[in-house]
């Protein structure tokens, strides 16, 4: 598939737009889905100077943990299922949003969230990045309760090892 | 889980060794009191360490690394493709005969005779198991390499084998005192980059299919997309191209990261000539680069999705 190139990065409501196009039109992201593998699995459906367009398909309770996009900014449209996106509150309990298919959001490159997928319908979503994913920001809570911030290459999310196996 | 590789080594089999040993005109070797040498048209002799070219040393470098197996590729900056055929065939025959014996831990690309390109030559080459054709940076550096190499060019296309496009050799005007990084950092860089931006040019249209991977990061041409943008050029993102990453470290590696994707980026160490560095990315970058992308890379997917 080709994406109209731009010459510049993408705003948020680009992206948006972006993801939900392409989520309207499911020949382009369904040769795409794997619904074989033990966890999430993430095809890249395009990637150039300005935006990385993914799809990522979800089951078995897949949760990616907290984690930040560091410089990107990103949008994401659910095609298949329902994915559950939690925002980290301070002294509270998460904020959790109930995305089902059809439900498109964006963020910016402040946000911080973690995605899961918890029924027994796997789910399928559409996400975009700008500029592309490079490093992330991955959240643990250490044992005396403060939280930690540990740089990770993009790979590590979306190219994880054991989706190798 | 996919088979960890380097896809960019060098090695010289006694037949080659032999071979060159036995020419009185460069590129050939040398014995001296202190040890061989290598002496190549227009640079100054260099010495050659022969446990370099030892197979079980270089096999148990090869576990060493925690990889299954090397891919060997011609030692382009002999400059013995370029020769005339009737000086190229005997040293190339050496090689492919000499590398297709160093069993289960190297694999090899194929190297290609300039002077008259045999495509049928090349075939029989895949027929035999040689992974896809190296050439010369400097014969795809333009239009006329495209025209030259099409009947190559295609007949990897059609069996859905790579090509790598490697560096040298060194134009012969090097002086006395001139060191021996000069060729590497100014003519092969440049040579790369003619080629990549080369291949977007003339080589993708002619090749739709073919897949390619540029030695040396491309000499890092991908990281001129701004000024090549600023110059009226178009820069395109191709799914088929892979870099390896051979000479550079943690640096370039990461800023190539950035501009194209962990996907097209592919582990070539070209041992002996440079060790490969450590770069910690983390793990999925590391088995992305050694298993995953080679993988790729050498075997289509077309041809893993008709498995």
């Amino acid at each position: 598939m080709t994406v109209a190139p731009l010459s510049r990065d993408l705003d948020r409501g680009e992206l948006r737009e972006l993801v939900a196009q392409i989520a309207a039109d499911p020949e382009r992201w369904r040769p795409l889905v794997r619904h074989g593998t033990a966890d999430r699995a993430f095809e890249q459906l395009w990637r150039d100077e300005h935006v990385d367009i993914w799809v990522i398909s979800w089951m078995n309770g897949s949760d990616t943990g907290f984690h930040d996009h560091d410089v990107s900014r990103g949008a994401v449209a659910v095609v298949e299922g329902e994915v559950i996106e939690e925002r980290l509150v301070v002294g509270g309990a998460p904020r959790e949003l109930h995305h089902p298919a059809g439900g498109v959001f964006d963020f910016g490159a402040s946000h911080v969230h973690r995605m899961r997928q918890e029924t027994d319908v796997p789910a399928v979503s559409i996400h975009a990045y700008s500029p592309p994913l490079w490093r992330m920001g991955s959240y643990a809570v250490a044992p005396d309760g403060t939280l930690r911030r540990e740089s990770i290459s993009y790979a590590e999310e979306l190219r994880p090892v054991k989706a190798a196996a | 889980m996919y088979e960890a590789i380097d896809i960019h080594q060098h090695l010289w089999p006694e037949p080659l060794l032999r071979e060159l040993s036995r020419r009185r005109s460069a590129p050939m070797l040398v014995h001296r009191a202190t040890g061989w040498v290598l002496r190549l048209r227009g640079e100054p002799d260099a010495p050659v360490d022969l446990a370099d070219h030892d197979p079980e040393r270089r096999a148990a470098l090869v576990v060493a690394d925690g990889l299954e197996r090397a891919l060997v590729a011609p030692s382009v900056p002999l400059g013995i493709e370029a020769l005339p055929a009737g000086e190229a065939e005997p040293l190339l025959e050496a090689y492919h005969d000499g590398v297709a014996a160093l069993g289960s831990r190297f694999g090899a690309w194929a190297a290609v005779g300039l002077a008259e390109p045999d495509r049928a030559a090349l075939a029989r080459l895949l027929d035999r198991g040689f992974a896809g054709a190296c050439v010369a940076a400097d014969a795809l550096a333009g239009p006329a390499g495209f025209d030259r190499l099409g009947p190559i060019l295609e007949t990897l296309e059609r069996r859905a084998a790579p090509l790598l496009v490697h560096p040298g050799p060194a134009p012969a005007t090097a002086t006395a005192g001139t060191p021996g990084w000069w060729p590497p950092l100014t003519h092969y860089v440049a040579a790369m980059h003619a080629a990549w931006h080369a291949f977007a040019a003339w080589g993708r249209p002619a090749h739709p299919r073919l897949r390619v991977c540029f030695a040396m990061l491309g000499g890092l041409a991908p990281l001129h997309r701004e000024r090549l943008v600023a110059r009226g050029g178009l820069a395109v993102s191709d799914p088929d191209v892979y870099l390896d990453v051979s000479s550079y470290g943690i640096r370039a590696v990461d800023a190539m990261l950035r501009e194209v994707g962990v996907d097209r980026l592919v582990h070539g160490s070209d041992r002996p000539v440079c060790a490969p560095a450590a770069l910690p990315f983390g793990e999925a970058v590391r088995s992305a680069l050694r298993g995953r992308n080679p993988s790729r890379l050498l075997v289509s997917t077309a041809a893993l999705a008709a498995v």
